[in-house]
């Protein structure tokens, strides 16, 4: 029965990502302007059109990117020429780094805030006032303000994170610190406001009460009665966070000037080079729904735990 | 009542702390201070757009300042406007002006290979296909007649006779080896600096010892692109980097002790755009009008913060051939008045004038010029394209806008944008006698005569023109205290960094 339900996840999660390939590529079609016009300077560009193959239908376009992409090609871009894969894997490893520092702040942060949030009832209000306060600013104001205080006022972090050439940006982890906390605290503030609500409805099910009366120590009770009904949602809500996340990166990757994959995006759609686009959206979305599976997966475990 | 531990949450807390400086943090603001001879140069740039193909469009600075230290390039504009030659050593034409031969230095690519007179003909005729990407820049030459003599000779010929064919070829001419049709890594070069490592978006070039010319003072050079014009200041003012091109005027103004603003004068323009073909601007009257009630000295100092000089509706007054005794426009509101009153339109006139925020101050000059005109009557609507747009919507196309030259030479504007047949005629400036003299004064042999005949057509197009060049913003650079010799010239010369000192 298991093994059926993790199959039908999957098979959702790849069509989920055909869909995004699809809305993806339909959304930066929809923009004016396209990358020819974009390389002739606003010049009449009908004759770099013709040699990028944008003079065919999109869905020629679309086919024509599936195709290659079956084969292990992700294609060049429409405004370097360059390899799209290379473009990519260049920025990786930073966008990779900082997204790493910033889940290794955010998951605990989330968790430590949606407990505070579900079972503290006496500092419930204050908790939830400032879980949705950090929730509802926005990344690039968040960013601005951390510049100013830690860059600014304080001075003991730099204001831009410029990666070293050539390396990684773990050679001066300092430039790490602004950028993933811009990432980080605004994700886990959300993450924390969706994920209160299920803790406070697992910490007050009649078994953990009933458990906590007949005098079975705390941490037991949290254990074996609590935590595993908030498996799935904890890594569905984390799945959706780091998606989140994932999308925050062009805001906070622009702002610091950190030349990592978020930055490449935004540049990208603004020069309509769709292949680019799509392979930088893509794993992102990839990376979301795995989490999802995963969530999924977990689900379908505990409750056959429960169930048995 | 909760029955649940409170300490997974504080325990959580404390592991958020610990893991804190595991991602970083601890040392504070200590940057790794360059070390002594490598220059940090952050350049305008889109990461999307960095390319290794110096022939086609060019929309990086980062890239052309990169390509100008990889290639050579035939000849250069120098600082003084004069050209300066570079991997030519002589150019010199035929009695018709139209054959000219071309002597080269004897110079090395990075590989070891000579650089032949073959891989300079290949360059120039790769630079001329991609005319549609380039804006056409070698199309005053016919690339089929052109030919290599010998190893260091070759002939070139250009449709019309065409004196200034130095100056034509002072441009993005980099030179890359014969056959190079490969992109996606840099190709060998012959220029000052060699390609050592990084990606088109961070480059690290070091010194090519054995370049022709004098040895450049610097080891390494990185060139970084940095789209966020803040993000490129803050880069300087925090010890990141040691150059930060192009910052925006307020950027400047701001910065304190230990770094340097560098002007480099009569750089950007965002003069207003009228369209001579359809009304009301059809009327000359009605231009007339709008460049006498154009307050110039508000707007350079409210757009460029003082950053700069008041026009005089000359499209290229950095160009040696500019006129200079032409008397400054003044605002005369009155007879703003009296000629829109002539023209018809006594009772006010409608007009709605298109923006963008491409660069910053574009729009602020469009609210601006609203309120000057509304002193004469003019009732002006400002509508804002984005800059993703406003090149394919805005420019060439509307009748009235806020429109951008960024230190461009005479000759390449009247290709651009002047002739009949210019791509970009976004004045529709059509006027067949104009363009007739534009012929001949270029058949003219005598550079005094030439340059006479340049001026008096720049003076044509700055009384009955549709350009409203009300000012020139300096192009604003930031160094640390530690840089010497960044290039202050107008537009390309401003790309070549490789004299570019840095005191220990």
């Amino acid at each position: 029965m298991t093994a059926v339900r993790v199959f039908a996840a999957a098979v959702r999660a790849v069509a989920v990502l055909f869909a995004v390939s699809v809305a993806v590529f339909a959304a930066t079609e929809l923009l004016p302007s396209d990358a020819a016009q974009v390389r002739s300077g606003g010049v009449p560009a009908a004759e770099i059109r013709e040699r990028l193959g944008l003079d065919r239908p999109a869905w020629q376009r679309y086919g024509i990117w599936l195709a290659g992409l079956a084969r292990g090609d992700a294609g060049s871009s429409l405004v370097t020429d360059r390899p799209v894969a290379r473009t990519v894997a260049e920025r990786l490893p930073a966008t990779l780094t900082l997204a790493g520092c910033a889940l290794a702040v955010a998951v605990p942060l989330t968790l430590a805030l949606a407990w505070a949030a579900g079972t503290a009832s006496r500092r419930r209000g204050p908790v939830i006032t400032l879980v949705t306060v950090l929730a509802a600013v926005p990344q690039a104001v968040f960013a601005a303000g951390l510049v100013a205080v830690f860059a600014g006022m304080l001075a003991w972090l730099p204001p831009v994170s410029l990666v070293p050439a050539d390396g990684s940006p773990l050679e001066r982890p300092e430039i790490l610190v602004l950028p993933a906390l811009a990432l980080a605290v605004p994700s886990a503030a959300f993450g924390a406001g969706v994920l209160g609500g299920a803790v406070a409805d697992a910490v007050r099910a009649p078994h953990v009460t009933s458990a906590a009366e007949r005098g079975v120590p705390r941490v037991r009770v949290a254990a074996r009665h609590v935590l595993p009904y908030l498996a799935a949602p904890v890594v569905r809500v984390l799945a959706v966070m780091s998606g989140g996340m994932l999308a925050a990166t062009t805001v906070v990757e622009t702002l610091f000037g950190y030349s990592g994959l978020g930055e490449l995006l935004v540049s990208a759609i603004g020069v309509r080079d769709v292949p680019v686009v799509q392979a930088v959206a893509l794993p992102a979305a990839a990376v979301v729904l795995a989490g999802l599976f995963a969530a999924d997966v977990l689900a379908a475990l505990t409750e056959r735990r429960r169930a048995a | 009542m909760t029955p649940l531990p409170r300490r997974p949450a504080a325990a959580l807390g404390a592991g958020l702390v610990l893991l804190l400086p595991a991602c970083g943090g601890g040392k504070g603001t200590a940057n790794p201070a360059s070390d002594g001879d490598t220059l940090r140069y952050v350049a305008v740039g889109a990461p999307a757009a960095a390319i290794n193909d110096p022939h086609g469009g060019i929309g990086n600075q980062s890239d052309l300042v990169r390509f100008a230290l990889l290639y050579d390039v035939l000849t250069k504009p120098g600082a003084d406007g004069a050209t300066e030659y570079r991997l030519a050593s002589a150019i010199t034409p035929d009695g018709s002006l139209t054959r000219w031969t071309v002597r080269l230095r004897e110079a090395r690519f990075t590989d070891g290979r000579p650089v032949r007179a073959a891989d300079v003909l290949f360059s120039l005729r790769r630079i001329h296909t991609k005319a549609a990407e380039n804006f056409g820049r070698l199309q005053m030459f016919d690339m089929k007649g052109a030919r290599v003599v010998d190893d260091r000779t070759l002939e070139l010929v250009t449709t019309e006779p065409y004196a200034e064919v130095p100056r034509a070829l002072e441009s993005v001419t980099f030179v890359v080896p014969e056959g190079t049709t490969a992109f996606d890594r840099p190709p060998a070069g012959s220029g000052p600096y060699r390609m050592a490592g990084g990606t088109p978006q961070h480059a690290v070039l070091e010194r090519n010892d054995r370049w022709w010319g004098p040895a450049p003072p610097t080891r390494r050079i990185e060139i970084r692109a940095v789209a966020d014009p803040q993000a490129r200041a803050r880069a300087v003012v925090s010890g990141q980097a040691d150059v930060a091109a192009s910052v925006a005027p307020a950027s400047a103004r701001q910065v304190g002790t230990g770094v340097r603003v560098v002007r480099r004068s009569g750089v950007v323009m965002y003069p207003l755009v009228m369209r001579l073909d359809r009304k009301p601007f059809d009327d000359p009257r009605v231009r007339e009008a709008v460049k006498l009630a154009t307050d110039r000295r508000e707007l350079l100092d409210k757009v460029f913060l003082g950053y700069g000089g008041i026009g005089n509706d000359l499209l290229t007054p950095a160009d040696p051939s500019s006129p200079r005794d032409v008397p400054q426009r003044p605002r005369d509101l009155d007879r703003a008045r009296e000629l829109l009153r002539q023209a018809g339109h006594g009772d006010g006139l409608d007009l709605t004038l298109a923006t963008t925020t491409s660069y910053p101050g574009m729009d602020t000059t469009a609210t601006l010029v609203a309120r000057q005109l509304r002193e004469v009557g003019v009732n002006v609507r400002v509508t804002t394209e984005p800059p993703d747009t406003y090149w394919t919507k805005v420019f060439a196309k509307r009748d009235f806008y806020v429109g951008f030259f960024g230190g461009i030479p005479f000759l390449d504007v009247a290709r651009v944008s002047l002739l009949a047949d210019a791509p970009t005629n976004e004045t529709a400036w059509k006027r067949p006698e104009w363009d007739a003299a534009f012929a001949r004064a270029l058949a003219t042999r005598d550079e005094g005569g030439r340059r006479t005949a340049f001026g008096a057509l720049q003076r044509r197009l700055r009384d009955e023109g549709g350009y409203v060049v009300w000012g020139l913003g300096d192009g604003l650079d930031l160094t640390s205290a530690r840089v010497a010799d960044l290039p202050t010239g107008p537009g390309f010369e401003s790309n070549f960094v490789e004299r570019v000192r840095l005191a220990r």
